[in-house]
């Protein structure tokens, strides 16, 4: 049986249980059921020891609930970092980690791997008591993954393979860029890395309406990103709502769709299969495994592009044979004196859509979109002075109208009489 | 690989910890400090035992090093290539540094890459060469702890001549603007970045306050329907918020968000955007806010 670690070895796991504990925060221990009750306790324990202060506990009738609450305006790094910082290693990949760098300390300097364990032995280990022994091939085999994160180069000279610390990138005036775009930027966790290996700390940013979750999905971004730059198809797993199990789907991906407002990433992508683009749920996916290049990468992303100036937020309705089926979506708002902001926010907010003037108190809001219920959210944020409607989707419309009246009848408005 | 022992705490605990050997510290309680500053809460149970007991072969007995070097580790290829990504932001003009040489980078993103579909279409104008310059002025100001003075015309059109300690500042994603917190002046605590004009540093002998201003927070409490996904979609809006969620019945759930007052008008509305999955239950204020628009709304002779 294994002793319990605060070290992971996989991030997978503890991904959807950082997830349910920071954005829902209501289940209690029970609730983990398809999990083991001993892994549900060995990953909150974790989670306890990553994040501090921030895992709060409440108790209810069902049990104790874990729950994690962070105001984001009142941090300034991500928590979510520290369970990126968490991968387990043995203590042969720590012992050889810093030695070699010690050998290597300089970019000048360069051995061979039989150089490299005999000074391992006879300089380093001889001290202790029971010296570790490295063979030839787990020293190689370390060196090639270094090769491969670009931290070592191999040359080969005559015969011999030489191995020497690739030069060092002076970073030192990016303090503040560094502080800022470790928060906005996508996979900012990349950036908490390198901050890591700084010393001072001047950090001047907070951050408003910050979405902190999306750091959780940072590696399956990284993969997603790196298959676009090499315009390559993957295969990935996704879960669906309706589905307890995953499903392995090959598409192309084309581009990452963030929300700022909902807190949600998606991924567009082509599946070649079905002649069909969609939409993903970049939480919902994991296990990115690249495949072949594809010679349709440019095409698609050209047609991607096409596509979004019909797109309010990630839905692409388009059949199989390529057709498509435009909603005209309308309505019309009325503006009191003084309530200039009103229109500023109609104008800053109509991604798509267009706003004509109808006269001094009244405007409308025009779009011709694949989904329109996207947009209803939004146009509930003008509730109290939609004079007019004008859905082309007549359920869509419908909907809307009767929402407004279950409204009505939660604050128990109903009854009263118009004025 | 973005998951990696390279970028972990533990290395970079172990790798301090080993400089402060190298600088002759071989005192085991200071170097617990730097275990319980730089690592996880458990931390203290497992590298300075790992060392004395030489499953980590780097530290002897007497807390010396083999080591002859402070642990240095040249950047990653990932980490290249992020800072590649970032180079290629507009933002990063604000900043006026030179970036490393990269151009054999491949960057892991372009803007190209990405695309942030619902953020406000009036941010700020992270090119214009003003707004740079004020930008870095204050940013200046912050490092030093140091007085700026600019203008700022009031919402009466009145121009405002202010002189303030700037503290950090506050950048939202999604209205991309950069909001300057200030200690000292109760009324100037807030100021938007593209409203200050002619922003220098101050250099008088005037003192001011270095405390912040408590905002006051409320707590909004909600009762939320679970259909049409509502709950998740409900907690993932909110998540950036301190809240606490809690299952009445099967499918109603209450919630209790704590959020600035100031912000309390976009709150009504981030909460109408639900429509009737989501209940205000209290604050009687916030929730007489709510049937003040719906009652307009009935009015507005919507058929």
């Amino acid at each position: 049986m294994s002793s319990y670690s605060e070290l992971i070895k996989n991030f997978e796991k503890i991904r959807a249980y950082m997830r349910d504990f920071y954005v829902y925060g209501f289940k209690s221990r029970d609730d983990y059921q398809s999990k083991s009750a001993r892994s549900y306790d060995d990953e909150r324990r974790r989670l306890e020891s990553w994040l501090g202060d921030h895992m709060s506990f409440v108790r209810t009738p069902e049990g104790k609930n874990v729950f994690i609450s962070i105001d984001s305006r009142t941090i300034r790094h991500n928590p979510f970092y520290h369970a990126w910082k968490a991968k387990s290693f043995t203590d042969g990949d720590v012992t050889l980690h810093f030695i070699l760098f010690d050998i290597l300390y300089d970019p000048s300097i360069k051995r061979t791997v039989s150089e490299l364990l005999k000074e391992i032995d006879e300089k380093y280990l001889s001290g202790f008591k029971e010296p570790m022994v490295f063979d030839e091939s787990t020293v190689r085999k370390k060196l090639k993954e270094y090769c491969e994160a670009g931290m070592v180069t191999a040359e080969k000279e005559g015969r011999r393979m030489y191995y020497r610390r690739t030069e060092g990138t002076d970073i030192s005036g990016l303090n503040d860029v560094l502080h800022y775009f470790s928060e906005v930027a996508p996979c900012g966790v990349i950036g908490s890395y390198i901050l890591d290996k700084e010393e001072a700390d001047t950090d001047a940013f907070t951050f408003k309406h910050h979405y902190m979750t999306g750091a959780i999905d940072s590696g399956v971004l990284a993969s997603l990103f790196t298959a676009m730059r090499e315009k390559r198809a993957v295969t990935v797993s996704n879960i669906s709502r309706r589905k307890d199990l995953p499903r392995r789907n090959r598409i192309i991906p084309l581009r990452v769709f963030i929300s700022v407002q909902s807190g949600r990433q998606h991924l567009l992508a082509y599946l070649p299969e079905y002649n069909h683009f969609q939409s993903y749920r970049v939480d919902y996916l994991s296990n990115v495994k690249p495949e072949e290049p594809t010679p349709r990468f440019d095409e698609l992303r050209a047609e991607l592009d096409r596509m979004q100036a019909k797109m309010w937020g990630v839905g692409c309705k388009r059949s199989p044979g390529g057709e498509e089926r435009l909603e005209h979506v309308e309505f019309t708002v009325r503006v009191e004196d003084n309530e200039e902001y009103i229109i500023r926010r109609l104008y800053r907010e109509k991604r798509v859509g267009t706003v004509e003037k109808l006269d001094e108190h009244t405007y409308r809001f025009l779009a011709e979109v694949y989904d329109p219920s996207e947009m209803i959210p939004w146009i509930r944020t003008f509730i109290c002075r939609i004079v007019q409607m004008n859905f082309s989707n007549r359920t869509q419309e419908n909907k809307f109208k009767e929402d407004l009246a279950e409204m009505y009848r939660l604050y128990g408005i109903d009854k009263e009489g118009e004025k | 690989m973005i998951f990696s022992e390279l970028y972990s705490a533990y290395y970079n605990t172990i790798a301090a910890i080993l400089s402060r050997i190298i600088e002759g510290e071989h005192s085991e309680k200071e170097l617990q400090k730097i275990v319980a500053e730089r690592a996880f809460g458990e931390s203290l149970l497992t590298i300075i035992p790992a060392f004395k007991n030489e499953k980590w072969q780097l530290v002897h007995g007497d807390m010396t090093t083999p080591l002859g070097h402070k642990p240095t580790m040249p950047l990653t290829t990932l980490q290249k290539r992020w800072l590649k990504a970032i180079s290629l932001d507009p933002r990063v003009k604000l900043f006026g540094v030179e970036f490393p040489d990269l151009a054999k980078v491949e960057p892991l993103f372009t803007p190209e890459d990405y695309h942030v579909y619902d953020k406000y279409s009036d941010g700020d104008p992270f090119e214009d060469e003003e707004y740079v310059r004020q930008f870095r002025i204050v940013l200046e100001a912050i490092r030093n702890d140091s007085q700026i003075k600019f203008e700022m015309v009031n919402r009466n059109g009145k121009t405002m001549y202010i002189r303030c300690r700037p503290v950090r500042l506050e950048y939202s994603e999604k209205d991309d603007k950069f909001r300057l917190i200030t200690a000292g002046w109760r009324a100037v605590s807030v100021i938007n970045l593209a409203k200050m004009r002619n922003c220098t540093h101050y250099s008088g002998q005037k003192e001011l306050d270095r405390f912040e201003w408590d905002r006051r927070q409320d707590t909004l409490t909600v009762k939320v329907r679970d259909e049409r996904n509502a709950l998740e979609r409900f907690m993932l809006h909110f998540a950036h918020f301190e809240k606490q969620a809690e299952k009445l019945d099967e499918n109603t759930y209450l919630v209790r968000i704590n959020y600035a007052h100031d912000d309390e008008p976009e709150m009504v509305i981030r909460i109408l955007s639900f429509g009737p999955m989501v209940e205000v239950l209290g604050p009687e204020s916030f929730k007489k806010l709510v049937i003040e628009k719906l009652k307009k709304q009935k009015n507005c002779g919507l058929k």
